[in-house]
């Protein structure tokens, strides 16, 4: 081979979205993916929704451009990448789950890459569609995140070596872990900021008497 | 030496310049703080936008203009170049000229003895025929353009309202064919509506009634009897006024729903045609509930009492929260705002009723606690701003596009005047001028139009070319290859003679 064994893992991706219960089994057992390219896919996800942003015409972007943040898709994608896979690891590793940390951010990393493949390409369609074709618009980017969530779905039924239902009942457990850390976590960011302040106004305190 | 005269010069240019712009400024200014009140409309993203005056406060109509009080008016009507006051308190109907002289009274009905009694509503049709709706008497009375009796239209016969409910008519508006409409208390049905010979018809354009579907569920499935009784009856809503416009078209506001009804969506403005249904064109971005902002604070809501229309379908809704004005064109997007409760001078207390002359030129606002009418002349910016709008309306692109461009130099952020110019483009085939003014206008429905012709028109230009460039493209692949192939043909030939 030209490219060498290094470049495998990039390439892999395709065979994945395609095959997915194939692909995410060998992903795993054969270690043809790496930590490396699951991260670029996410880094690519985050840079397709940015574009998408600011790069769609007129016609199909709702936002205001001179209000866009690209830190809020920065924050959004790796806050929920990292606690869907931290979510997954707390519920598999109490269920038996045979997947380790590193197969599940790999397995969701490349689970990721049919948002960049449809909604790329998205960008320049709407270029030259008018809102009366907006019907096809739309309904490919239904399909890429619908692809992308069945593909996180069959990611963790073959990381996990689950059934088709224990995986949907993971799933659910996954979703409501998330919602826990999440609270978890803004209740400890409050209660570090009283903390905080509590020691500020009592420094204060000292300090003018 | 030269270079510090040339330093001296500009700076002496300056300063005149800094002067120049300061003074204007301080008399633009001056301009603005002696308003009592600020215009601005509402822009494509639901943001307050303050924009130059549309209407200046000019005058004051009272007592000393009259020549005797009103006390506590609730109607203001014009037609032709005389305004009507329905002077409750008085129990009068004064028919004045625009500067406020008194030209005649009206304070009975048949004969001296059969007096008005407090009248709430004033209506005068094209032929001068006043129409007053005695509130007190609970009759709707007609006058002949000389003030003259004709008729009196009485309640309604009809088993559809109660023996016990009081009726007493409070609005009338007459249509084109002579169909009477009234507002009445307490019936919440729509509007009464009578024949031109004064029989009733029916009620027309009841208001929707609006129950959550929560609410019908509990009501209906869950809840026992008694709960049923204790629960308060779900009523509809009533109408606060009404104006027939010249296709005669009934705007009707509406001012005493909920602020849960209000926050739920609830219209509070409807055009009815003649079967009663609401044709209130709502094409903005936002809807026609008067200011905005309260939809985020929940609170302080717009509310209606009057409403007047151009015949271009314009229409200016008054609202007695603030004082506020606010005129709409016919698709529902903010035209402008202006107006405030106060106690400044050209500042409402409590506005009840608003006319507007011919050709928009002055508005006429009757306030019932300041028992006087304020009156609100045009701007140049407003009369260019209505006058594109009109003149659009009758089929003069041209006009329309030069006033729409003097709107610009008074207003640059104005998302009316771009789409105006965009579609003016648009009809005269300039499609990629048409797109940058829609998108200047943030409007995507006639943006996508011109680009599905800007797009056609491209690709008639181009696709021959692109065409042809693609089989010259092809065949020149094609035919390298070939060459390529044949050459490998040839060395083959030669290889295998080579071998032999």
């Amino acid at each position: 081979m030209l490219h060498g064994k290094s470049l495998d893992p990039y390439k892999y991706v395709f065979h994945v979205i395609l095959h997915p219960i194939d692909g995410f089994w060998d992903l795993k057992r054969e270690k043809r993916g790496s930590l490396g390219a699951a991260l670029l896919f996410v880094a690519l996800t985050i840079l397709t929704l940015a574009v998408e942003k600011m790069g769609t015409a007129f016609l199909f972007n709702p936002n205001r451009l001179s209000e866009i943040n690209v830190m809020v898709d920065v924050i959004t994608v790796i806050l929920v990448y990292v606690l869907w896979c931290v979510a997954n690891w707390c519920t598999t590793s109490l269920m038996d789950g045979k997947g380790k940390m590193k197969d599940i951010l790999i397995a969701v990393g490349y689970a990721l890459f049919p948002i960049v493949l449809i909604r790329l390409p998205m960008v320049l369609l709407s270029h030259v569609i008018i809102l009366d074709e907006g019907a096809f618009y739309y309904m490919l980017g239904f399909i890429s995140y619908a692809w992308a969530l069945a593909l996180v779905f069959t990611a963790t039924m073959m990381t996990h070596e689950y059934t088709l239902s224990k995986t949907v009942f993971t799933c659910a457990i996954t979703v409501i872990a998330m919602g826990i850390i999440l609270f978890i976590g803004l209740l400890f960011f409050n209660v570090i900021s009283e903390i905080i302040t509590f020691v500020s106004t009592v420094y204060k305190e000292i300090r003018f008497r | 030496m030269g270079y510090q005269k040339l330093l001296c010069r500009s700076l002496a240019a300056a300063l005149a310049a800094g002067v120049l712009v300061g003074g204007v400024l301080t008399e633009a200014a001056e301009v603005r703080a002696e308003m009592p009140y600020d215009t601005y409309s509402y822009n494509y993203w639901g943001e307050e936008v303050q924009e130059p005056h549309s209407y200046l406060y000019s005058r004051t109509i009272s007592s000393k203009e009259l020549g005797s009080s009103l006390n506590y008016p609730s109607d203001l009507f014009l037609r032709d170049d005389r305004l009507y006051i329905a002077d409750t308190g008085n129990s009068r109907i004064l028919i004045t000229d625009f500067s406020g002289n008194l030209l005649s009274e009206i304070t009975y009905a048949d004969g001296e003895a059969d007096r008005l009694k407090e009248p709430q509503g004033v209506f005068v049709t094209k032929e001068g025929h006043i129409y007053v709706a005695d509130t007190g008497n609970g009759r709707i009375v007609e006058y002949d353009e000389n003030g003259g009796f004709i008729r009196s239209i009485g309640r309604p016969v009809t088993t559809l309202i109660a023996d016990s409910q009081v009726y007493s008519p409070t609005r009338v508006v007459v249509d084109g064919a002579g169909r009477i409409y009234a507002i009445a208390y307490g019936i919440n049905m729509g509007l009464v509506e009578f024949s031109a010979s004064g029989d009733f018809q029916g009620f027309m354009g009841a208001a929707r009634v609006s129950v959550s579907m929560f609410e019908y569920i509990w009501k209906n499935y869950f809840s026992t009897e008694a709960q049923k009784q204790r629960m308060e009856t779900i009523i509809p809503t009533e109408y606060s006024n009404i104006f027939a416009d010249n296709e005669d078209f009934i705007y009707a506001t509406i001012n005493n729903l909920s602020d849960e009804d209000l926050a739920g969506g609830a219209d509070v403005v409807r055009r009815l045609n003649p079967t009663g249904v609401d044709v209130l064109r709502r094409l903005a971005a936002y809807p026609i509930i008067g200011d905005l902002a309260s939809t985020t604070y929940g609170y302080d809501w717009s509310s209606f009492v009057d409403i007047a229309a151009t015949d271009y379908g314009c229409y200016f809704i008054l609202d007695d929260e603030d004082g506020k004005i606010f005129a709409y064109d016919n698709d529902g997007n903010s035209l402008f705002v202006f107006g405030r409760n106060g106690v400044r001078e050209g500042n409402f207390q409590k506005p009840v009723s608003l006319a507007v002359a011919d050709e928009e030129k002055t508005i006429f606002v009757l306030d019932n606690t300041l028992n006087s009418i304020l009156v609100f002349d045009i701007t140049d910016y407003g009369s260019h701003l209505l006058g594109a709008i009109r003149k659009n309306n009758l089929g003069d692109a041209e006009g329309s596009t030069r006033e729409w461009q003097e709107v610009l130099k008074y207003n640059s952020n104005s998302e009316m005047a771009y789409i105006g110019l965009g579609k003016t483009n648009l009809t005269e085939g300039k499609y990629k001028e048409a797109m940058e003014y829609f998108e200047l206008g943030n409007n995507r429905k006639y943006y996508s139009k011109a680009f599905s012709y800007y797009r056609k028109e491209l690709m008639e230009r181009y696709l021959t070319k692109f065409v042809i460039t693609a089989a010259v493209v092809f065949l020149a692949v094609w035919l390298v290859k070939k060459g390529l192939r044949g050459r490998r043909w040839v060395g083959e030939i030669r290889c295998y003679m080579e071998n032999r």
